[in-house]
């Protein structure tokens, strides 16, 4: 997404044993575009997405260590944990969630640290 | 290849202070990975009830750095050991009095820190999260 946008990030950076992803918002995986949904719809298209980052990495998702959640209003919030919850049914990494003005429209950002 | 670390949830001893148990929450307390915890944001929860303590500021942030500190003396840390910490305000015009609490929690050598104001859960005014070494024995001051 940062090459395809043309922004000054990296989608992950792997330091020694650790992947550090960026915060990623929702893409149409077939347009490149921004994909704008519910939030339950752009919560699942990031994880999906963060999986795939860390799985070419040679990482997963089970191996994520501390996330990072922006949703753009706290009234959401159960909204996204339902989705959320199905990505890591077991011992699930630690989190922070805070309601946050996101960039271009998107409802969810999410980021996060795993093991690599 | 090398091993990877073993990656351990870490629980409070105090279980009042497990709320994303106690309220069916999607994250761990906090995750120890070879010599780091990271802990999940913490909000001003009474140590004694498990319900959120929503006094002054001062008090919430106080609330919170102790459940801190016990979060991370249950996984063999401390206060002291932090590396990394980022505190999120409700109001940013708590920020002097915030900075009046660290400096009794803080003493010497504060963690590198990041203040910011944003949309908290539960009507909570401040939530901290933070990234610790862990230590072998922090017992007898290692």
């Amino acid at each position: 997404m940062s090459r395809n946008l043309n922004l000054p990030l990296s989608p992950a950076i792997r330091a020694g044993e650790f992947i550090f992803v960026s915060g990623m918002v929702a893409i149409d995986p077939a347009t490149g575009e921004r994909m704008h949904g519910t939030v339950a719809a752009e919560t699942r298209q990031i994880l999906a997405a963060i999986a795939q980052v860390l799985e070419s990495a040679g990482s997963s998702l089970p191996n994520a260590v501390k996330v990072n959640v922006l949703i753009y209003s706290m009234l959401e919030y159960s909204n996204m944990n339902e989705v959320y919850r199905e990505f890591f049914p077991v011992d699930p990494p630690a989190r922070t969630v805070c309601g946050a003005r996101l960039s271009g429209g998107s409802k969810v950002e999410i980021d996060c640290v795993a093991l690599a | 290849m090398s091993l990877r670390p073993s990656r351990t949830v870490i629980e409070p001893r105090n279980p009042k202070l497990n709320v994303s148990r106690n309220a069916n929450l999607p994250h761990s307390p906090g995750i120890r990975v070879g010599d780091y915890i990271f802990l999940s944001g913490m909000g001003p929860v009474d140590p004694e009830t498990g319900g959120r303590n929503l006094g002054p500021i001062a008090e919430q942030i106080r609330h919170t750095l102790i459940n801190m500190a016990h979060m991370l003396e249950s996984a063999g840390s401390r206060l002291d050991r932090i590396v990394k910490i980022t505190i999120v305000l409700a109001d940013i015009a708590d920020y002097g009095e915030m900075n009046r609490v660290w400096k009794e929690f803080f003493p010497v050598d504060p963690p590198a820190r990041t203040t910011c104001a944003l949309q908290l859960s539960n009507g909570n005014g401040v939530e901290i999260e933070c990234i610790a070494l862990g230590g072998a024995n922090v017992a007898d001051g290692g």
